[in-house]
C-alpha cells in the first residue's frame, strides 16, 4: 500500500494496557495478578524491602490515536513503589490525541508510591492523561508528575501544545486532591507571564496524600534548594503538596530526587537514573 | 415583562451588586491570592505587568475554574467536595473558606467554600447565569486590582484601566463557563498557585494571603 508518510502516522497508532494486582501474603506485598497487552508491559524487579513495578510503553512514544492504561491495584496493607521505565515522548500528534489512563487503588492501612519519570512534550503534541489514585480508609500516597516542553538542550520550543494532565487522589470515593492542568496554544503563547510559567520549560507536582502528610512539611522545604529551581510547599487536609518548576528538566529532576529523598527516607526507584 | 417583573429583576440584580461590593463583609480586601508575593519578588511592579498577572489567573487559573464552579453550583449541582479537592495550597483554600463563611452569615447562607456560598445565596435570583458569573468575576478582578494599586503602587486611574481592559476578557470567562463541562476545568496559571504557597513564607505580609 503506498500513503503518504501522514496517513502511515495515524493508522500505526498504538495501544497497550497493563494491569497489576498485588495481595498481602505472610505480611509481605506479593504479585496476585498480571495482566498486558500491546504496547503496555509492567515488569517487577527483584528489589529489596518495598516492591516496585516498573510500567513502560514500547511503542517508543505517545502520538494521536495512540491509548495507553495503566494500573495498579493494593490490596489491604500493601506497600508498593511504581515508576515507569523512561521518560514519556509525546510526539506531533498529525491532529489527533493521546489518552492516557492511569487508575491505581490501594487498600486499607496500603500506601503508594506513584514516581513516574518525565513526560516530555514536543511541538504539536495532543495528550489528554487522567491519573486517578483511589484511597480505602487510612490508605495514603505520594504523587508525582513532571512535565518537560522539548528539550532545551536540543533547542526545542513549543508553541502548539494540547496537553490536558488530570491528576486526582479519592479517599473512600470522594475527592481529596485534584490537580488538573491545561495547556493550550494559547497558555504555551501566555508561557513568560509571571503567573504562568515564567518562560520555565520544566515543572512537577508532587503531593502526599494520608497519614503523617501535613507533618512532612518541614522536611519537604528544607529540601527545595538546588540552583536553578523554583519550588514551595504547602500542607493543608491532610496533604502536602511541592510545586517546582525550571528552565530545564535535569534541575528540575534534580530537585525531585532531593526532595523526593528527604520525604521518604530511602532510595528512589532503581530505573531512575539521577 | 411587566413593570413589577422588571422591578423585580432589577432589585435581583442590585442584591447581586450589594453581595459583591468591597464594602458587603465578605472581607476580600485582606486577601491577595498570590498577588503579594509578586508584588514582594517585583514581577510584578507596575500596570502593565500587573494587568498580565491577574488577566493569566483569571483566564488560566482560578477565575476560569470558579466560573465553570459557579455556573455548575447555580444549577444546583453539590460541588463542596470537588471545590475543596481543587485549592491548590493551605493559603488559598483559607482564602476561600473564610470568605466563603463571612458572606453566609451576611447573606444568610451555609458556610462553605466562597464560590459555592454565593452561589446558593445567588440561586434564588432572577438574574441569568452569565450575568451572575460574570459579575462574581469582576469582583473577583477588582479585588486585586484594588490590591495592585494600593501596593505595587499604582495611580487609581491605571488601576481602573487594568480592570476596564479586562472587562472583555471577563465576558467570554462568563459565556464560556455557562456551557463549560467539569471536566474542562483545568488550570495554567502553575506560577500562581506557587506565588500563594511562597506567600506562606513571606516575611512581611500585610495580606492573608
Amino acid at each position: 500500500m503506498n500513503l503518504p508518510p501522514s496517513s502511515l502516522r495515524r493508522l500505526e497508532h498504538s495501544q497497550g494496557e497493563a494491569h497489576v494486582r498485588m495481595k498481602l501474603q505472610s505480611g509481605a506485598t506479593r504479585l496476585a495478578d498480571l495482566r498486558q497487552q500491546g504496547s503496555a508491559k509492567a515488569i517487577l524487579p527483584r528489589v529489596g524491602g518495598v516492591p516496585e513495578v516498573v510500567f513502560l510503553n514500547t511503542s517508543g512514544g505517545l502520538t494521536g490515536g495512540d491509548r495507553l492504561d495503566l494500573s495498579l491495584a493494593l490490596e489491604g496493607g500493601c506497600h508498593a513503589v511504581a515508576t515507569t521505565q523512561t521518560a514519556e515522548r509525546a510526539y506531533d500528534s498529525g491532529g489527533s490525541e493521546a489518552v492516557v489512563a492511569i487508575r491505581h487503588s490501594v487498600g486499607q492501612d496500603g500506601w503508594l508510591d506513584w514516581l513516574p519519570q518525565e513526560t516530555i512534550l514536543y511541538d504539536g503534541s495532543s495528550v489528554t492523561r487522567s491519573t486517578e489514585i483511589a484511597l480505602t480508609g487510612r490508605a495514603g500516597c505520594l504523587m508525582l508528575e513532571m512535565v518537560v516542553l522539548g528539550r532545551a538542550a536540543m533547542g526545542e520550543t513549543v508553541g502548539r501544545l494540547a496537553f490536558t494532565d488530570r491528576r486526582s487522589v479519592l479517599r473512600d470515593g470522594v475527592p481529596v486532591l485534584i490537580d488538573p492542568l491545561s495547556f493550550g496554544d494559547e497558555a504555551i503563547a501566555a508561557g513568560a507571564g509571571s503567573a504562568i510559567l515564567g518562560g520555565a520549560r520544566a515543572f512537577a507536582t508532587l503531593a502526599m496524600v494520608g497519614p503523617g502528610a501535613e507533618d512532612t512539611l518541614d522536611v519537604a522545604r528544607g529540601a527545595l534548594d538546588i540552583l536553578g529551581v523554583e519550588a514551595a510547599a504547602s500542607a493543608f487536609d491532610g496533604k502536602l503538596v511541592v510545586r517546582m518548576l525550571s528552565h530545564d528538566g535535569w534541575p528540575l529532576r534534580r530537585q525531585v530526587a532531593k526532595v523526593l529523598n528527604a520525604m521518604r527516607g530511602r532510595a528512589l526507584p532503581r530505573v531512575w537514573q539521577i | 415583562m411587566g413593570m413589577g417583573e422588571r422591578w423585580a429583576m432589577n432589585t435581583d440584580l442590585l442584591r447581586l451588586v450589594q453581595w459583591l461590593s468591597p464594602a458587603f463583609p465578605t472581607g476580600g480586601y485582606a486577601y491577595s491570592h498570590g498577588l503579594e508575593w509578586a508584588i514582594a519578588q517585583r514581577e510584578v511592579a507596575d500596570a502593565r505587568s500587573a494587568g498580565r498577572w491577574i488577566g493569566d489567573v483569571l483566564r488560566f487559573g482560578a477565575g476560569r475554574t470558579d466560573a465553570i464552579l459557579l455556573a455548575h453550583a447555580l444549577r444546583g449541582a453539590d460541588l463542596l467536595a470537588l471545590t475543596r479537592a481543587l485549592f491548590p495550597s493551605a493559603e488559598r483554600r483559607m482564602e476561600s473558606e473564610t470568605q466563603g463563611a463571612a458572606f453566609a452569615t451576611a447573606a444568610g447562607v451555609d458556610p462553605q467554600p466562597l464560590v459555592l456560598a454565593f452561589a446558593q445565596a445567588a440561586r434564588t435570583l432572577s438574574v441569568e447565569h452569565e450575568t451572575v458569573v460574570a459579575l462574581y468575576l469582576y469582583s473577583f478582578a477588582a479585588n486585586l486590582c484594588s490590591a495592585a494599586t494600593r501596593f505595587v503602587p499604582l495611580g487609581q486611574t491605571e488601576g481602573q484601566r487594568i480592570l476596564g481592559d479586562l472587562h472583555p476578557l471577563i465576558g467570554t470567562l462568563a459565556r464560556d463557563a455557562t456551557v463549560a463541562s467539569l471536566d474542562a476545568i483545568g488550570s495554567a496559571a502553575f506560577r500562581g498557585d506557587l506565588a500563594s504557597m511562597q506567600h506562606e513564607t513571606l516575611d512581611v505580609r500585610i495580606f492573608r494571603t
